[in-house]
């Protein structure tokens, strides 16, 4: 499996070099905005990814990340503002965009009653691949994967990192410039955190970029070289990751720019102390 | 134990009275069937009264028919009532006997124990005679009630870890085509026969002669030995009675001792085949295979097609038998398409989350005018021979094979029409679907029953008016010969029912390239 990696799905390191946009940005947010009713979910958020950047955004539940990153693909319209990957205007010129970016949602709810063989094949044909070259790289994206042997079964009964692996091959398939990943390794082992982890670094080291949400601090300060930390709906902090630590860990930035809440200890006084 | 829960039931019960508005329905409905029937039954079995061994054998059928809805209603509903899965309680430390006591006291409270006890007791009044024969029936039927929870405890425990895995709820949910079909037989065939005469109690002579020796045959023959002076045949049938349902009380507690140590269970079955198939013709192709297999492999697509085949049988089928067959293989042939078009007149809010890979991917109005042409091609594919087959099926019941052939014309028109408001209501009037636990079919999400019952009556009055022509051109050709009518009416009715399909696919491509975005979102809301 760690070998396959470096043979297989060779096309995802090809044409790195026509990805980036003129000004060297692949992602461009400016002042988006998006509220529910009276709720402001995200609030003229401002943002710039460099191209071949591996960047996380990092908030707590309910900071807009997913809404951010649904308007950036294209999935939610937003109420204003602006997103521009690799120079094209999402919302101007959406095929444009999508053609050149990949998604993988936080739930990762695909296709359940396709095998993980067809549910990849059926990506690559739908992003327009001709059926033998998605069937390729279906097979080589499930072997880099590590989902060969699982390949005939059926996404609905893949376990929750199956799938999370599975929608990431859908998303890869097509090789996208700027990939997407909302909450990619939530509820994924160690061992197949850590082949998502390669083939992640791997994409970026080819001029790729990759913008992903999480609530892992350690899995960011460990990956990512480009942090923003994004609470109740604004960008509170973006920089290089050790422009955003400031000399502490990443975790411990987080909370001081966000706040925590220090109570239980008062609240819950009889927990561990006897067996009643 | 037994008192914990039963009041947890109780309390699951009374909750169903908090939660939504649709629950709250759905728990009074309930009630009041489980009224209807306690009282319905009852009644039937009393009015047997002095019609002899005819009430026996009718009693015994009334009493096996209550024994076959507590072996299958459980396993249908089997993630609604949460005491009967094993994995529920798996955590808690818990010995087996007890615990097998407090499950069966559960299993024995509510509106439909209850109603089973109240209705059977009707074999009081039109069975037993004496006070033997009344004194065995105030066992018999208790014993009986027994014997029905004992076996719908059995059956569960049992099917516990099948029905937890997909492979399992799959098979539970395909239990509600023949429910269904039963149900409606029911409802248009009983009332009929029964006013004409055909139907009466002693049209169920002999039917116990195979059934008498089943718990519920055993039971009602036990109420009818003792009150025609047999009490020693009596007092051993319920004794055998007795002895069947401690029996299945002991397989059920040893089931349970299993059920709580194995709780966790996967389906680990694989596909046949290596590739999608059709994905070599560009993307109408490929859609078209993601909707065929999802036909094949989803639950619900299979109920679909199965309650659309039962749709068209039961609007026909009290007429294929008079000299209006006509009409009824014609009425057939529209509802086919009809229900065509309302069972996939929401398929992007069906499709659920693993929309956002189409949506991600589909650029522009000619990828979705393929989009939503290869979800026709799919649905058709299903479509013309099922509702050929259900025709020419009636037609022959009829007596009249080649009248299938009109019908078959106005079908094929309906097919059209229905894939047309089908795509035109997927985008226009887009909805999340959920599915609640213990009920098989997805349904519109809260909030949403008002835009799934307009889709409803709005693909019923298109289709119907799309099919009008075909049905007037069907009735007011009867003049005209055979071989000239019959070949006119349904290559003509096949091409217009294609340019109906066309229609909704441009109509409904060009709609959704304006809200991608809108469906993507109500897609993803859809909790299937």
């Amino acid at each position: 499996m760690g070998g396959s990696t470096n043979g297989a799905a060779g096309w995802l390191d090809a044409q790195a070099s026509h990805r980036q946009a003129p000004s060297g940005a692949a992602v461009q947010i400016v002042q988006l905005r998006k509220s529910f009713g009276a709720k402001e979910a995200v609030a003229g958020i401002d943002l710039e990814i460099a191209a071949g950047s591996l960047a996380g955004l990092v908030g707590p539940n309910g900071a807009g990340k997913t809404t951010s990153l649904s308007m950036m693909t294209g999935l939610l319209r937003p109420d204003g503002g602006q997103v521009l990957i690799n120079g094209i205007d999402v919302w101007a010129d959406p095929p444009a965009a999508k053609a050149v970016i990949g998604v993988v949602p936080a739930e990762a709810r695909l296709f359940d009653r396709l095998s993980g063989e067809e549910l990849l094949e059926y990506s690559g044909r739908l992003r327009g691949l001709p059926a033998g070259e998605a069937r390729s790289r279906a097979a080589q994206l499930l072997d880099v994967l590590d989902l060969t042997d699982d390949a005939k079964r059926l996404v609905a009964d893949y376990s929750t990192g199956m799938r999370k692996k599975a929608a990431l091959g859908c998303a890869l398939i097509h090789n996208p410039s700027v990939l997407f990943l909302d909450e990619p390794l939530e509820g994924v082992d160690p061992v197949s955190a850590d082949v998502l982890r390669r083939l992640l670094s791997r994409f970026v080291g080819s001029g790729s970029t990759v913008l992903f949400s999480s609530h892992v601090m350690e899995l960011v300060e460990q990956v990512c070289d480009h942090v923003s930390i994004i609470d109740k709906g604004k960008i509170v902090a973006t920089g290089t990751t050790e422009e955003v630590r400031h000399g502490k860990t990443l975790q411990q930035a987080f909370i001081d720019l966000v706040g925590s809440r220090a109570n239980e200890e008062e609240v819950l006084s009889w927990l561990g102390s006897s067996s009643s | 134990m037994a008192r914990l829960l039963v009041q947890l039931k109780l309390r699951l019960v009374t909750n169903a009275l908090r939660a939504s508005t649709g629950a709250q329905v759905g728990f009074v409905l309930s009630t009041i069937c489980a009224a209807v029937v306690a009282v319905g039954t009852f009644y039937l079995l009393a009015i047997l009264r002095g019609s002899g061994i005819a009430a026996a054998d009718l009693t015994t059928v009334i009493f096996t028919a209550f024994a076959l809805a507590w072996l299958i209603l459980p396993v249908v509903v089997f993630g609604l009532d949460s005491t009967l899965d094993p994995a529920t309680l798996a955590l808690y430390p818990l010995r087996i006997r007890p615990l097998a006591v407090g499950l069966l006291a559960a299993s024995a409270t509510g509106a439909w124990p209850a109603a089973t006890l109240i209705g059977l007791l009707g074999a009081i009044i039109g069975l037993a005679h004496g006070a033997l024969g009344v004194l065995v029936a105030l066992v018999g039927v208790p014993l009986q009630v027994l014997f029905c929870l004992t076996l719908a405890r059995f059956v569960t425990t049992s099917m516990a870890g099948m029905l937890r895995s997909r492979r399992g709820k799959d098979f539970a949910a395909l239990l509600i085509i023949p429910i269904f079909a039963v149900y409606e037989g029911f409802i248009q065939i009983v009332p009929k026969l029964a006013s004409e005469g055909a139907l009466t109690a002693t049209s169920f002579g002999g039917v116990d002669r195979w059934l008498r020796w089943t718990p519920p045959g055993l039971a009602v023959h036990a109420i009818w030995d003792a009150s025609s002076g047999h009490p020693g045949t009596a007092l051993l049938r319920l004794a055998l009675l007795a002895g069947i349902t401690a029996g299945l009380g002991l397989l059920w507690v040893r089931s349970l001792g299993r059920a709580l140590v194995t709780t966790d269970t996967s389906t680990q079955s694989a596909v046949r085949g290596s590739a999608l198939p059709f994905a070599r013709y560009g993307l109408r192709g490929t859609v078209a295979a993601r909707f065929w297999l999802y036909q094949r492999r989803e639950p619900f697509a299979v109920i679909y097609w199965g309650l659309t085949a039962v749709i068209m049988a039961v609007v026909a089928i009290r007429l294929v038998m008079t000299p209006d067959y006509f009409g009824g293989l014609l009425a057939s042939g529209a509802a086919g398409g009809a229900f065509v078009g309302i069972f996939h007149a929401n398929a992007i809010g069906m499709s659920g989350p693993g929309f956002g890979l189409e949506a991600t991917a589909l650029n522009g109005r000619r990828a979705l005018r393929a989009y939503f042409s290869g979800q026709n091609i799919a649905l058709g594919a299903i479509a013309v021979p099922l509702v050929t087959a259900v025709i020419f099926g009636l037609a022959a019941v009829a007596r009249h094979p080649l009248d299938g052939f009109p019908a078959l014309a106005v079908g094929l028109a309906g097919i059209g029409a229905g894939l047309a408001l089908a795509n035109l209501f997927s985008v226009a009037s887009a909805y999340p679907m959920e599915r609640r636990a213990g009920t098989p079919m997805p349904r519109a999400a809260s909030g949403h029953n008002g835009d799934a019952f307009g889709v409803v009556i709005l693909t019923l009055l298109g289709a119907g008016l799309a099919v009008t022509p075909v049905i007037l051109a069907a009735v007011f050709s009867q003049s005209v010969p055979a071989a000239i009518r019959m070949p006119v009416l349904v290559v003509c009715a096949a091409g217009y029912g294609l340019a109906l399909a066309w229609a909704g696919v441009q109509i409904a491509a060009a709609a959704a390239e304006q809200k991608l975005p809108e469906l993507y979102q109500i897609a993803v809301r859809s909790q299937l």
